[in-house]
């Protein structure tokens, strides 16, 4: 019976090693969950030696995360309305006549974690054009769109300084970028845009 | 007043901006660029720890493994095979479906229980070679493990030394597991009842295995 032999005693360890090994394992377990774990995983950091380790800033991005995606979901849930905020928004879109081939420019600066939202509003089929700029550092961006319960994703990056395109709403609603700034810097984005939108809101 | 208040207005809409959010290690991964070697250290780590059927396998392959020396060969049999896998799968992007490399992990789990229970001596007269059957499903938990950092779509920006760091990382994860295995099995082996038990264990882990099996193979079929 088994692919085995049957342990001797003298192969196996002794009492008094086992109970130290496990002493060892739980004492070490408390140290790594301390020190690694709860950083990486909530952000709570009481000895600072997961932020020493690049560790805490991964478990504020989760749970940030976390955060934002249940907002989302309830969101989404939820009829919403246009907000005055999102009216008065609208004024803050500065108009760049001079500009004469872009029809909006857009200037923000985020600083490092601050995150927007730029948003054309369009109907189904129409076509707007594209290109921005970061100045001081590299940014996160997802370049997507929402409306009548459809979503859908153009395009994402991280770390980029630039970007160009085009893109044609396949269903009416608010069609633009979320950007976050996830240097260690502040961060100055310039878009340009042009095409068949409606309006620009603009979220900070 | 009105000011104050229109200020508020603009921040509360700020907190709530809506966009596909994809939370938790992805997430993470999906926000950062660039060189990051001790949260990928990490996450490899965790992968490992938290990888039930990478664990169960290693139970297996250490379950009647007395001494030290045979525990580090065979660990090291496994850690090849699976780095070898993971690294390439990763770098060259295959696209394997992981429903069904991870039916084949089920099914490693399975094998190696028989193989505990001797049944290919019993069943067949010989022995396959245990170290080459080690390898060879390293090869396959390694497959696995690259569609999962795939899944991850690490920035290309930092891949090599960043995938090198969640390679590390599943090395340290599994010697923590493998710590925590030979602990148990150290108390459990010197009890008498060990090598009566031993069977059922082996029975019950290779039913987990079959377990897994069946939980990939639906998925293939029903997962959207």
């Amino acid at each position: 019976m088994f692919n085995a032999e049957k342990p001797s005693l003298e192969e196996l360890p002794s009492s008094a090693q086992l109970i130290r090994s496990t002493v060892i394992a739980a004492v070490g377990a408390v140290v790594i969950l301390v020190t690694v774990v709860l950083p990486a995983e909530y952000g709570v950091d009481p000895t600072g030696v997961g932020r020493a380790l690049g560790l805490a800033e991964m478990g504020e991005i989760k749970q940030e995360l976390q955060r934002e995606a249940e907002e989302d979901a309830q969101q989404h849930s939820a009829i919403t309305a246009p907000s005055l905020a999102d009216i008065l928004s609208e004024l803050f879109v500065s108009k760049a006549h001079a500009e004469e081939v872009w029809r909006d420019t857009v200037v923000f600066t985020l600083a490092p974690g601050a995150s927007a939202e730029i948003k054309m509003v369009m109907a189904e089929g129409d076509v707007a054009d594209y290109v921005w700029t970061a100045e001081g550092g590299r940014i996160n961006f997802d370049l997507h769109a929402h409306g009548g319960g459809q979503s859908v994703t153009y395009d994402k990056g991280r770390g980029k300084t630039e970007g160009d395109g085009s893109i044609s709403a396949p269903f009416p609603g608010e069609h633009g970028w979320f950007w976050r700034n996830r240097d260690k810097q502040d961060v100055t984005i310039t878009l340009q845009v042009r095409g068949s939108y409606s309006e620009i809101k603009e979220t900070y | 007043m009105p000011l104050v208040l229109l200020t508020a207005l603009v921040l509360s809409a700020g907190q709530a901006l809506a966009h596909a959010v994809t939370a938790g290690d992805a997430g993470y991964i999906q926000e950062i660029w660039g060189v990051n070697l001790i949260p990928f250290t990490y996450l490899g780590a965790k992968h490992m720890v938290t990888g039930y059927d990478h664990i169960l396998f290693l139970l297996g392959v250490v379950f009647f493994l007395y001494k030290m020396k045979d525990v580090a060969i065979y660990v090291s049999l496994f850690a090849i095979g699976h780095s070898v896998t993971m690294l390439a799968g990763v770098w060259f992007g295959w696209g394997v479906n992981a429903y069904i490399i991870d039916a084949i992990i089920g099914l490693s789990v399975v094998y190696k229980a028989l193989d505990n229970l001797g049944a290919y001596q019993r069943w067949f007269g010989f022995q396959p070679n245990t170290k080459a059957a080690t390898l060879i499903f390293g090869l396959f938990h390694g497959t696995g493990l690259a569609t999962k950092i795939l899944d991850y779509d690490i920035p290309e920006e930092g891949l090599l030394p960043n995938l090198l760091a969640f390679n590390v990382g599943v090395e340290i994860g599994q010697i923590l597991a493998l710590a925590v295995i030979l602990i148990v099995m150290g108390y459990w082996r010197r009890s008498p009842s060990f090598f009566r038990q031993a069977y059922t264990a082996n029975v019950v882990m290779m039913s987990l295995g079959f377990m897994l099996m069946g939980f990939q193979i639906t998925g293939y079929f029903v997962a959207v």
